[in-house]
């Protein structure tokens, strides 16, 4: 009998090696769980509530397809279940929500009454500030859409191994050009590095007396370890919003995103501090081109002073290779340019069999070491 | 004299030291940023599921919902993660709005999304999961004009296979 026993299928995880077999579906048991549609009441079909429209059962459908079910899914298969997230971030300052609640309803009831903004919407020209949306945003909503995005591009992943925080304090920073054009750095917008070779002006607000931190770091550009970052600014104990009188640990070194390598994150943390911090074991040479002495681990920077700071503002963006790059390697790093090339993972074929059924000829092809191709060679 | 000498040796050093391992550099690079192999057209897009509608065929999909009382956008990928979203839900868009829902509603939600994947570095969103006839409502058609001219290109490109 070729097919396995159910009984010795299930023994395989005691003793010798087990192995995945559908062999526990040929047993008829209980379902794990509630099967769809056993809470629909098939009896009396008049008495349903139908959906009348395809929008509405569409809607549906793909609030049911983002549930979490009991069977195997191909969601649970691709994105493991994520743990639950330390926040390292500064406590929430929530104000009165009663007193916040009734001045919006006297706005909401304000506008409601206003011939103006009613003939507006109903000739459909009304057109709303984006700059003062922006500027709401970022006090109401924004921290948790820049975490959001932030989480997405991995830099709670990959800076400080899975724990978060919500940027409360809005960073902002922008990169001035040669012809009075500035660059601004929004949270994963794209930058060139000839547009950020100088030091950017950073600005935030900040209460008078208060300390913080900046730094850049570039998680995706090491060269020799792919688990550490470069640091590439470093400015502490930052009076204010200062950053000018705050104490440069690391001067300001441009992006080197390496050709070949694709887009790097380059990532601005702002760090709030309680108390003057040392940080002269963080302390770099003032010309620092040494990529050795370059290599940083936010990690273990952050686990130093942690009970001294929090991280309080987040800004990103990607870069990608330009010429400008090949000068700062030459000038400032004194080594030879790196060129990669991008290589494709090999592609998956499944074991070999001795009588594949239905394939054609170049079957063979997918598993010989060597290249001799059975097709197109006449 | 002899220190002044001496000093500009040291430094010569100094830097010599520095950077001369900067020229060590390991065969292999590894990009661990999620968003890279996207940006570069790389990364797959889920081809299966061409039974059933909307296709999972994009890196980002820009959906529109339009309930009774509210109207919402999402970026979200093939796995369902939302990464930009807007909706005048949000205290920041309804304060500047008559009603939340209807044809301006739908066309600010369009201009203050753009905005947001722009700002997100997102540039190309997939803008096929409509139903055919709502497709040539007002609001769905404003709200697609709004998003073109923030300057969000409507289809992805092609992913390079070779």
């Amino acid at each position: 009998m070729a097919a396995p026993l159910l009984s010795a299928a299930l023994r395989g995880a005691r003793g010798g090696r087990s192995f995945g077999t559908a062999a526990v579906l040929w047993k008829r048991a209980a379902p794990l769980g509630p099967m769809p549609n056993e809470d629909v009441d098939v009896g009396n079909l008049e008495e349903l509530q139908r959906y009348r429209s395809f929008a509405r059962y569409l809607r549906q459908v793909e609030r049911a397809g983002r549930e979490p079910r009991w069977w195997n899914t191909y969601r649970k298969h691709s994105d493991p279940p994520a743990e639950p997230q330390t926040d390292i971030g500064l406590p929430r300052e929530r104000l009165s929500r009663a007193e916040e609640l009734k001045e919006r309803k006297r706005i909401l009831r304000e506008n409601r009454q206003n011939a103006e903004m009613e003939r507006a919407a109903r000739l459909r020209t009304v057109l709303i500030p984006l700059d003062e949306v922006r500027a709401e945003w970022e006090r109401t909503s924004g921290p948790f859409h820049k975490q959001r995005v932030a989480k997405h591009c991995g830099v709670f992943r990959d800076l400080f191994k899975g724990a978060t925080f919500t940027p409360w304090v809005a960073l902002r920073v922008q990169y001035s050009q040669e012809d009075e054009h500035l660059v601004p750095v929004y949270y994963g917008n794209m930058v060139t590095p000839s547009e950020a070779s100088s030091p950017p002006a950073v600005s935030y607000e900040a209460d008078k007396g208060s300390l913080w931190t900046l730094l850049l770091t570039n998680p995706d550009g090491h060269l020799r370890d792919a688990d550490s970052e470069y640091l590439h600014w470093l400015v502490t104990n930052i009076p204010g919003s200062d950053i000018k009188a705050g104490k440069e640990m690391c001067h300001y070194l441009p992006p080197f995103p390496a050709m070949g390598t694709g887009y790097h994150r380059f990532i601005f943390l702002l760090f709030k501090q309680h108390s003057p911090i040392d940080f002269s074991q963080d302390a770099r040479p003032t010309p620092c081109y040494s990529l050795k002495m370059r290599t940083f681990s936010t990690f273990d920077f952050y686990r130093k002073h942690k009970d001294a700071m929090t991280p309080a503002g987040l800004a990103f963006f990607q870069c990608q290779w330009d010429s400008s790059v090949t000068s700062t390697f030459h000038q400032l790093l004194n080594m030879r340019e790196p060129v990669f090339e991008f290589v494709r993972p090999p592609p998956y074929h499944p074991p070999q069999v001795k009588f594949p059924r239905h394939q054609p000829l170049r079957y063979l092809d997918r598993y010989r070491d060597t290249q001799e191709p059975t097709y197109g060679i006449y | 004299g002899v220190r002044f000498a001496s000093t500009t040796a040291s430094l010569r050093t100094e830097t010599e030291v520095d950077t001369s391992e900067n020229e060590v550099v390991a065969p292999n690079f590894t990009n661990r940023n999620p968003r890279n192999l996207e940006q570069m057209a790389l990364a797959r897009k889920e081809r299966g599921w061409k039974t059933t509608w909307p296709k999972r065929e994009f890196w980002h999909r820009l959906r529109l919902e339009r309930t009774q009382h509210y109207v919402e956008a999402f970026v979200e990928r093939s796995n369902g993660d939302v990464v930009v979203s807007a909706s005048t839900r949000e205290w920041a868009i309804k304060r500047h709005l008559y009603s939340p829902k209807g044809v301006a509603a739908c066309r600010n939600l369009g201009r203050v999304i753009s905005q947001r994947c722009l700002e997100a570095g997102i540039n190309f969103v997939n803008f096929k999961a409509i139903i055919p006839w709502e497709h040539r409502c007002d609001s769905i058609q404003e709200f697609e004009k709004a998003v073109k001219e923030g300057g969000v290109v409507l289809h992805e490109p092609r992913r390079i296979y070779r």
